[in-house]
């Protein structure tokens, strides 16, 4: 029985040409000694024409030699490879998918009389030399760290490294690298710096101190590939690490790191993506990765943490295609540098589940990646093969079947809305996982009834405001904003400050009474919102009352009659309070942004079709 | 039958035009050529299909970008300008065509609840 072999397969592939799916026959196979870790095989193929022998065989299809399935003169198509160039021009093809299409007994030999492949260049006897006697060289050559003393330990996979061997080198790309980081205790002080790498094996985050962070932290590359040998292993403690793998790196004065040049087959990252809706079932401070459109992001805001130190935190909302958002904090030179212009695509490694209002995540140790917002296929299979060249192919393949239910609108024009799995506290605003409330639902619903205040957004518009009392005269020291007592002797006392001062600052207490289509509702506005209301700063407003002349009287009228019956985007506080055995729902504005129209459109189109739906 | 400026004008996109021949209409859309004669131009809408304008005079000046022209519609499918108007940008913010696209489609599908239609 025979078979039809791709003839010049060989050829191209030798050349670097794409070839789909060829056909071939193994010649022979051969297993090199990979160290400790997974064999590894080498296979001689032919195309009728050509034998080559420089095809390895990528480990997890190591089953497929094992179960006798590739032997001798099989006939095999390789669906999936990826072709190296060595340092000196030679060219090795890592097989990564073949399927057997017929047995070595259903061929019983050898197809045609092929030749060891041959380029005919100026190469020509180096290759020569290297095709017929390549058992010698190949294998081992590219196995064998350089500059390691004595040349002679063994390139071992990531996942085969334990505390109890100590002999060993993995040649890992740099997935993530940390800043230099510093602490200061009783037992002294000290820097330190963490990495991740990872090989087609697996991960392991490293870790190096002091001396170390001298030695190694300028030469250490993020994305570039590394011959790393000698560090200690123990134990890794999860807490610190998101990573699969049970130990992690420790450099130490025996540590060696060498960069390396041929890399391509070192693995870009390994992810394994959660869809967002299911991470209301994952355990609290689970460490995952995630992939979605960043659909809004917030301002950084600096807050101050229980060590009282000052850190940058930002919140955006990512949403993937199975319709649930989330809120993702950023902290530190993330916050401060993100920028989620155009809707980008954010892949994150590594982010850490909190239950903090509902679900959200937090991606202290985390990578993120941006690809490009993609608004049509067409554009998308573009942006697809530029993301096989950089990551791996599942990533693509998400983008791809993604992306058009990404798009801010499908073929039918629905726009598509998220539900959020972070429940919103202050803040917010745009986006579309804000409680979003008609005045009349505030009332009817009996927002602010509850134990807790509620927080709703709503469109109004301001109909009137309070003219008399909208300022008050406040404690002029820095962050105390409390109301003074006038000693009528030129002092202004501050109890709470227990001083007194020769002058006060305006502060703004504005009453507005705002309305939407259904209802309206008496809301009070402090300092800055009250500001971004009347348009004006308070400074200037208590200037004007304070002011005698007449023509300061009227323009001061005229800022009120200014700020009236404009429309704003609302975010409120609401809750029933108590004075003197009287309850009253107090609603106290938050936020008060200018109405974004297109989102407030594609809000209300989304609306409508949604309730048209039931 | 009332002049177009006295009748209520229903805000169409190009491929609803057949259905609104002899009556007035409001259609928005981006100026895409104009005629050398200056004598009419096409829009295209915010399913970038297009629709030709009609106008009694030649244009005064230049006409580009987002323009709405109101007029009643021809048996041929064009339209007969009465007027026409060139949006600004608000405040550096677009006019979103295809936004505008979707709202209109909401209104031509519940009319019971936009009833200024006819």
């Amino acid at each position: 029985m025979s078979a039809t072999l791709s003839d010049g397969a060989i050829e191209a592939l030798n050349k670097g040409n794409e070839v789909t799916n060829p056909v071939l026959q193994l010649v022979n196979i051969r297993k090199i000694d990979g160290g400790n870790g997974t064999a590894r095989f080498r296979l001689m193929m032919s195309d009728g024409l050509h034998t080559m022998s420089s095809f390895m065989l990528a480990t997890q299809l190591n089953p497929m030699v094992d179960s006798n399935q590739l032997s001798p003169n099989c006939v095999c198509m390789l669906k999936k490879s990826v072709t190296n160039v060595l340092k000196d021009g030679r060219r090795v093809v890592v097989v990564l998918d073949m399927e057997v299409l017929k047995t070595a007994e259903e061929i019983g030999g050898k197809i045609g009389e092929p030749t060891p492949y041959v380029e005919g260049d100026s190469r020509l006897v180096g290759l020569v030399k290297w095709a017929l006697g390549p058992n010698k060289e190949f294998g081992k050559k590219p196995l064998v760290a350089p500059g390691t003393p004595g040349g002679s330990s063994k390139i071992v996979p990531i996942a085969s490294l334990n505390p109890y061997q100590s002999k060993w080198t993995i040649r890992a790309r740099v997935t993530n690298k940390s800043g230099i980081r510093t602490w200061s205790n009783s037992r002294g002080d000290g820097k330190l710096f963490s990495m991740e790498i990872v090989d087609e094996s697996g991960e392991i985050r490293v870790t190096g101190f002091n001396q170390e962070v001298d030695k190694f932290y300028s030469l250490i590359e993020q994305g570039k590939v590394f011959y790393i040998s000698k560090g200690s292993l123990k134990i890794a403690n999860k807490q610190f690490s998101s990573l699969k793998n049970d130990y992690e790196m420790t450099l130490n004065g025996e540590s060696t790191i060498i960069p390396c040049d041929d890399c391509q087959d070192v693995p870009m990252l390994q992810c394994d993506f959660v869809p967002i809706a299911e991470l209301e079932s994952r355990e609290k401070d689970s460490i995952l990765d995630v992939i979605g459109i960043c659909k809004s992001v917030e301002d950084v805001t600096r807050i101050t943490t229980k060590n009282s130190r000052e850190v940058s935190k930002r919140n955006i909302h990512l949403m993937d295609s199975s319709g649930k958002i989330i809120t993702v904090t950023m902290w530190g030179a993330e916050a401060e540098t993100f920028d989620g212009a155009g809707q980008p695509i954010l892949a994150i490694k590594g982010a850490r589940l909190s239950d903090f209002g509902g679900r959200s995540l937090s991606t202290l140790f985390s990578i993120i990646f941006s690809l490009l917002l993609i608004f049509s296929v067409c554009v998308c299979v573009c942006v697809c093969v530029c993301v096989c060249r950089l990551f791996p192919p599942f990533l693509s393949g998400w983008v791809l079947e993604n992306s058009r239910k990404l798009s801010p609108f499908d073929k039918e024009g629905h726009a598509m809305e998220g539900q959020s799995v972070t429940e919103v506290r202050g803040g917010g605003g745009l986006g579309s996982n804000s409680n979003w409330k008609t005045l009349a639902d505030v009332k009817n619903e009996h927002l602010g009834h509850g134990e807790k205040a509620d927080y709703f957004s709503c469109i109004a518009t301001v109909v009137y405001l309070k003219k008399e009392n909208c300022l008050y005269q406040a404690c002029p020291s820095k962050d105390c904003n409390k109301k003074v007592l006038d000693q009528h002797n030129g002092m202004y006392r501050c109890e709470k400050c227990d001083k007194e001062f020769p002058d006060f600052k305006y502060r703004l207490m504005l009453s507005a009474n705002i309305a939407d289509f259904g209802d309206n509702q008496w809301v009070t506005c402090f300092q800055d919102t009250a500001e971004s209301i009347l348009g004006q700063n308070t400074a200037y407003i208590g200037q004007l009352k304070d002011s005698v002349r007449l023509s300061n009287e009227a323009a001061f009228d005229e800022i009120f009659q200014q700020a009236n019956f404009n429309t704003f985007v609302f975010r409120n506080r609401v809750k029933l309070e108590t004075y003197n055995d009287e309850s009253r729902i107090k609603v106290t504005v938050m936020d008060a942004k200018p109405v974004d129209h297109k989102e407030y459109s594609k809000r209300l189109i989304m609306n409508i079709k949604k309730i048209a739906a039931h | 039958m009332a002049g177009v400026f006295e009748s209520p004008k229903a805000r169409i996109n190009a491929s609803m035009l057949t259905q609104y021949v002899s009556k007035p209409v409001c259609l928005v859309g981006r100026v895409e050529k104009i005629h050398p004669t200056g004598n009419s131009f096409t829009l295209s809408d915010g399913e970038g299909k297009t629709a030709s304008v009609e106008l009694n005079e030649p244009l005064e000046g230049e006409l580009s970008g987002i323009v709405e022209v109101v007029g009643m519609v021809s048996n041929k499918g064009t339209v007969m300008a009465s007027a026409y108007n060139a949006y600004r940008d608000d405040k550096g913010i677009p006019f979103d065509l295809e936004l505008y696209n979707e709202a209109l489609k909401v209104v031509h599908d519940y009319p019971q609840y936009y009833p200024f239609q006819q």
